[in-house]
């Protein structure tokens, strides 16, 4: 019992609350992409985890109700009581919701709910959640589920910022170009390219960043390159982010440090030449 | 005559979906059937690029069903066989555009005079899928041996399930090596934990990004290792029953190695 008094996040953030002062309002910036599959969820975690490693109080919030993934990544699955819907319907407070991370003091999740559905989620009140948060964190990074439909708009309702992610893809390029489109119009949202293979770039198999970012001309937050201790730290539970000798767990604390405001370059995964793909103007007409 | 209505579905994104639509289907052209791709991503498609016929849209899904054109105008046919079109989904609308009412009678239609009608799902389990699904007569659910994935496709299978359509599995970009150092959970394990019957393995191929960024589905080029196994799952697809061969990971110094299902 004792164990378990320990765990509940209700205890921990309580005493979090009581030792840390009271933040000025924090920023809230949903991670979004329309395609499935490029990452956000990775994106969220390993970003995160590097905020909360350099000193910033953090929450990941899971919009993707129905469909959560966010736990499993930071391998919180088994400590989620409460999530989301439970708190805006008040069936929980946000204490009780908030789950502390295994590693961090500093990061803290708000999961989805897994049994229900996106549109039992009241926009306003999402919003209302989100401005909860940005009391008390720093950073409230917002999973935003893939789509374009009402999990994607209840995702985007609170945030003030939006970074795009994207893969080296014409699929991914296309979809991202259409979110952008949708988001409020005074935004300047931030592009991360993921997964980027600098051999498959280099024999002109895959597009570049350069192709990418000519399409959607997006301030460029970082360049991830893809490789196979990504989906091993993902099923492992422990975010890349915080691995000291990874290349892209550096890339990632150079993200998180761009999005704190610091003046650093953004993390590139270097290629040798670089080929450019035709293809690209011809599906997004003039503008490319 | 009516034809099969399968909805290739996945709950996460970036499985695969798409892709499988379009080789699953050229596949299946290829043996001479009469094969319908839908792509029902409204707002979000993109059927047409993988198979190339993006600059053909003149017409699409949503046009149809506000009957602002006959069905037959809106089908793109394919220039490499004359047996495949495609409807492609509209870029500029929302899901909900088209009702499960709405896309059930498109789908009914098509399977009039179709072989096969192949529905390409939306990720997600919202309005989108729902449509997706009411025309569908059985399913294909696309999952990759990631933990987040196979809980997604857990979601799709009890939705599924629960309308009381009949599903098969197609474990995709399956990589040998990392199953064999542990690094990646193997079909057998993925079948296990969703309790479905197996349809087809398909290997993470890097030929596949190519492919797809030129819009030229993989089974085109009958040099290329998935091409096979494409062909493969179109024959399961249509009943016939085709062992599936075994992929061997290289090993340490090429004399210790795994089993892996493939095709």
């Amino acid at each position: 019992m004792a164990m378990q008094a320990f765990d509940t996040p209700a205890a921990s953030a309580g005493a979090q609350g009581a030792a840390v002062p009271a933040v000025t309002r924090g920023r809230a910036i949903v991670i979004t992409s329309g395609k499935g599959g490029v990452g956000k969820t990775t994106t969220t975690a390993n970003v995160g985890a590097a905020l909360a490693a350099a000193g910033k109080r953090v929450v990941l919030v899971d919009a993707d109700v129905g469909l959560r993934n966010l736990d499993i990544v930071l391998g919180l699955e088994s400590r989620v009581k409460f999530h989301l819907l439970d708190v805006l319907e008040e069936k929980a407070t946000l204490d009780e919701a908030l789950v502390r991370d295994k590693r961090s003091e500093n990061l803290y999740l708000l999961a989805a709910a897994q049994t229900r559905e996106k549109e039992d989620v009241v926009t306003a009140q999402m919003k209302a959640l989100i401005e909860e948060l940005r009391d008390r964190f720093e950073f409230v990074l917002i999973d935003c589920p893939a789509g374009i439909e009402m999990g994607f708009r209840n995702a985007v309702a609170g945030a003030q910022h939006a970074v795009i992610v994207c893969t080296p893809e014409v699929s991914a390029v296309r979809d991202a170009d259409r979110v952008v489109g949708l988001l409020p119009g005074d935004w300047r949202p931030e592009l991360i390219v993921n997964r980027v293979r600098p051999q498959l770039v280099k024999r002109g198999k895959m597009l570049s960043v350069e192709d990418v970012n000519g399409i959607l001309r997006l301030p460029l937050l970082g360049v991830i390159a893809d490789e196979p201790g990504v989906i091993v730290a993902t099923n492992r539970g422990v975010p890349l982010a915080l691995d000291p000798i990874s290349e892209t767990g550096a890339a990632y604390r150079a993200i998180a440090a761009k999005l704190s405001g610091k003046d650093v370059p953004a993390p590139t995964v270097r290629v040798p030449g670089g080929g450019l793909f035709s293809k690209l103007g011809s599906i997004f007409g003039g503008r490319a | 005559m009516s034809g099969r209505r399968i909805v290739i579905t996945s709950g996460k994104g970036g499985v695969g979906k798409t892709t499988t639509t379009a080789n699953l289907g050229a596949a299946l052209a290829k043996r001479g059937r009469k094969v319908v791709l839908v792509d029902t991503d409204i707002g979000l498609r993109n059927l047409d690029l993988v198979l190339g016929v993006e600059k053909r849209i003149v017409f699409d899904l949503v046009e149809v069903v506000e009957g602002r054109c006959q069905l037959r105008q809106a089908l793109i046919r394919d220039k490499r066989f004359d047996s495949l079109s495609m409807l492609p989904a509209a870029q500029t609308r929302e899901k909900e555009a088209v009702s499960e009412e709405a896309m059930t009678r498109v789908i009914d239609e098509l399977a009039e005079t179709a072989d096969f009608v192949i529905i390409d799902c939306p990720a997600g389990i919202e309005h989108g899928f729902r449509a997706a699904i009411a025309g569908a007569r059985e399913a294909i659910v696309v999952t990759t041996p990631e933990v987040s994935a196979i809980r997604d496709a857990d979601r799709v299978v009890g939705k599924l399930v629960q309308a009381g359509i009949p599903l098969r599995l197609i474990v995709n970009r399956i990589r040998p090596e990392m199953v064999k150092n542990g690094d990646m959970m193997s079909v057998e394990d993925v079948c296990d934990v969703l309790q479905a019957e197996l349809l087809g393995v398909v290997p993470d191929d890097e030929e596949v990004i190519e492919t797809t960024n030129r819009g030229e589905p993989i089974v085109l080029d009958e040099t290329k290792r998935l091409a096979s196994i494409y062909d493969k799952i179109a024959r399961r697809v249509e009943g016939e029953i085709v062992p599936f061969t075994n992929l061997d990971a290289p090993g340490i110094f090429g004399r210790l190695f795994t089993m892996f299902k493939a095709g």
